[in-house]
């Protein structure tokens, strides 16, 4: 088994940047990642969840040929196309590690699982490539899933290129053990008139930061970036994002909305930087936040970073409890309290899962976010 | 002799501290259709949250019975499995929630409560239909999120048929004229209409004779300042009408309204 062997005296110290102040993993710098365990390969039959689209494995951060189902236009380990994550001034690790690489038009969803296992820590990288040529549309989905309850830690990093008139949707969904920490960044880079979304659901993990940064190299480019969280006892998720629009007419879109129980924490960094001249600038970001304890807690950063001056920027952050109003009529039709509160959680987060296309994904994450949910057998019987 | 569907007595209430019921005296036998009218600020939608169960008024005084049972004592949605239905004046828009699956869960909810087996998919979905059809409600609707993009008479609409689904024993309909043109308001009115049966009682609160045009009213009570001040039948609306809520005189001692 290849398990990366760090030098982790860098997480001791991250939290002492100001872009790193509410996420602390200094616990990461005692872990010893170096042993390494046996593996149980009949996990991932489990998380097949899409026979006819291609499948792309690794597990500790290895590709694992055996299990993957590679189309044309994805290659493992092969030419880059330039290094985006450079760019950014991103604090995350970089490593060598096995590489995918996605080109060509992708329509069929391409996923990707990474799965952490072992009785030992184990921690990974996990590159991904994913070049959209001109009117190419890609679409992938990643799953980053630890299965066993150790300090273990991704750094999957997903570099993307949007070249003209093209079109790229990726899924990232952190799920499983909440004991792993996850670092993960994409970074976008995108040519005049393409289309990137993002979707970044955060279930799973201890301590979760999701990067992003998107930088609008031309003109009318359009993108959005959502992310969903719902979160318990001891989880922190910290969405940290950075959108550069450098040319004109670009519009750009941040969502982030999540629930967080017990004593569950959610930071949210929104920054929007509008390059002198990037006229007709359209960007908005928004984070919305429900809290089910007193214990709970949000830090909400919206930020804004203008050097045009034709331009409509906004940002948005509320934190608030359940609407009464809703529960009331809710109540009034016969629903009873606890099950007319799960119901209004379920929407409000549903409202993120509903967004995307791929129904097989969706559904997986529907799935797992009602097993998070307190009481979500009542919306199982529901909807299902 | 027959229970009363619904009695209130001497009921006072609060919210933020402020009074707003005054001792209500209110009597509905099952069959009765009633209805409240009064000038803004009187306490008419107070008395619909009241009875609802809305956590936010205070009840200080007084008692309500419905069919039997002490009706302060239960929670909102227990009122409701109970057989108390109320048509909200602005109906709640709830993002991410589907019509259908809101209404399965509250029928299904409510028949657990009183005892009956769960309806299936197919059993629901006819119920559906068909209810749909007596207000002439889009079924298509249905799959939008409860009241959310919905007209201002489709709301209305959406809540008389919300009512036909869960068939309550006491419909208590807070301005469901309100917003309304002649057509819809003629629908609605056809809708509640259908429900009107010998168990089934009715508490309509309107600001305008007009709807009684339509929902023909066993009584009629005037409420003003957080008490009946006038009952009396369906004539009292159009002298209400005429004169206005000023013109109105309280009735003597002798009445058993105040």
């Amino acid at each position: 088994m290849m398990t990366m062997n760090i030098d982790n005296s860098i997480f001791k110290t991250l939290h002492k940047n100001e872009a790193w102040m509410y996420t602390n993993v200094s616990a990461l710098s005692n872990v010893d990642f170096s042993t390494t365990t046996e593996v149980d390969f009949t996990e991932i039959k489990k998380y097949d969840i899409a026979q006819d689209n291609p499948f792309v494995v690794f597990v500790n951060g290895a590709f694992q040929e055996g299990y993957s189902r590679l189309e044309e236009g994805i290659s493992i380990n092969s030419d880059t196309v330039g290094d985006i994550g450079s760019r950014s001034d991103s604090l995350i690790p970089r490593g060598d590690s096995d590489t995918v690489t996605i080109t060509g038009n992708q329509n069929k969803t391409v996923h990707i699982l990474q799965i952490i296992t072992g009785d030992t820590p184990a921690s990974c990288f996990g590159n991904v490539l994913v070049h959209a040529a001109q009117d190419e549309s890609i679409s992938l989905a990643e799953t980053h899933i630890a299965v066993t309850d150790q300090n273990h830690v991704f750094m999957p990093c997903t570099e993307v290129v949007a070249e003209q008139k093209s079109n790229v949707t990726i899924v990232r969904s952190i799920r499983g053990s909440k004991e792993a920490y996850h670092l993960g960044s994409l970074h976008v880079t995108q040519h005049e008139s393409s289309t990137v979304q993002t979707h970044t659901i955060t279930l799973g993990g201890k301590r979760v930061r999701n990067e992003v940064y998107a930088y609008l190299d031309g003109e009318h480019c359009e993108s959005n970036f959502d992310g969903m969280y719902m979160l318990g006892k001891d989880q922190l998720v910290d969405n940290h994002l950075r959108v550069e629009h450098n040319e004109p007419n670009g519009n750009s879109r941040e969502f982030y909305k999540g629930v967080l129980d017990e004593n569950a924490r959610s930071v949210f960094t929104g920054r929007i930087y509008v390059k002198e001249d990037a006229h007709q600038t359209d960007a908005k970001q928004t984070n919305q936040n429900i809290l089910l304890s007193d214990d709970a807690d949000v830090s909400a950063r919206p930020q804004l970073e203008i050097y045009a001056d034709d331009v409509l920027c906004t940002h948005g952050a509320t934190t608030g409890e359940i609407d009464e109003e809703a529960m009331l009529y809710l109540r009034t039709r016969g629903i009873p309290k606890d099950a007319a509160r799960t119901l209004l959680i379920y929407a409000f987060l549903n409202e993120s899962l509903d967004e995307l296309t791929d129904d097989s994904f969706r559904s997986v994450l529907v799935e797992e976010l009602l097993s998070n949910l307190p009481g979500g057998e009542f919306i199982r019987a529901l909807y299902l | 002799m027959t229970t009363p569907l619904l009695e209130i007595t001497n009921l006072h209430a609060n919210i933020e501290g402020k009074e707003i019921l005054k001792g209500v005296n209110l009597t509905v036998m099952p069959g009765e259709v009633h209805s409240i009218m009064g000038p803004n600020g009187s306490g008419k939608s107070t008395l619909a949250s009241v009875i609802a169960g809305h956590e936010a008024y205070e009840v200080t005084d007084g008692s309500i019975r419905f069919n039997g049972i002490d009706l302060l004592e239960l929670e909102a949605d227990q009122r409701a499995c109970a057989g108390v239905f109320l048509a909200f004046q602005y109906p709640v828009e709830i993002p991410g929630v589907s019509t259908k699956f809101f209404l399965k869960a509250a029928v299904n909810a409510i028949r657990k409560y009183r005892g009956e087996e769960e309806l299936d998919a197919m059993d629901f979905l006819d119920m559906v239909e068909e209810k749909a059809e007596s207000v002439s409600l889009s079924i298509d609707l249905l799959d939008r999120n409860v009241n959310e993009g919905f007209s201002g008479g489709e709301k209305k609409r959406a809540e008389v048929f919300q009512m036909a689904m869960l068939d309550p024993l006491l419909g208590v309909l807070d301005e469901t004229d309100s917003g309304l043109d002649i057509d819809a308001l003629k629908i609605v009115a056809e809708g509640v209409n259908k429900l009107r049966s010998k168990k089934r009682g009715f508490i309509v609160i309107t600001h305008y004779q007009r709807l009684l045009d339509f929902i023909v009213p066993d009584f009629v009570h005037v409420l003003k300042d957080g008490v009946i001040v006038k009952s009396g039948d369906k004539s009292l609306a159009l002298e209400l009408e005429e004169k206005g809520y000023a013109g109105i005189e309280s009735c003597g001692s002798a009445c058993s309204c105040s």
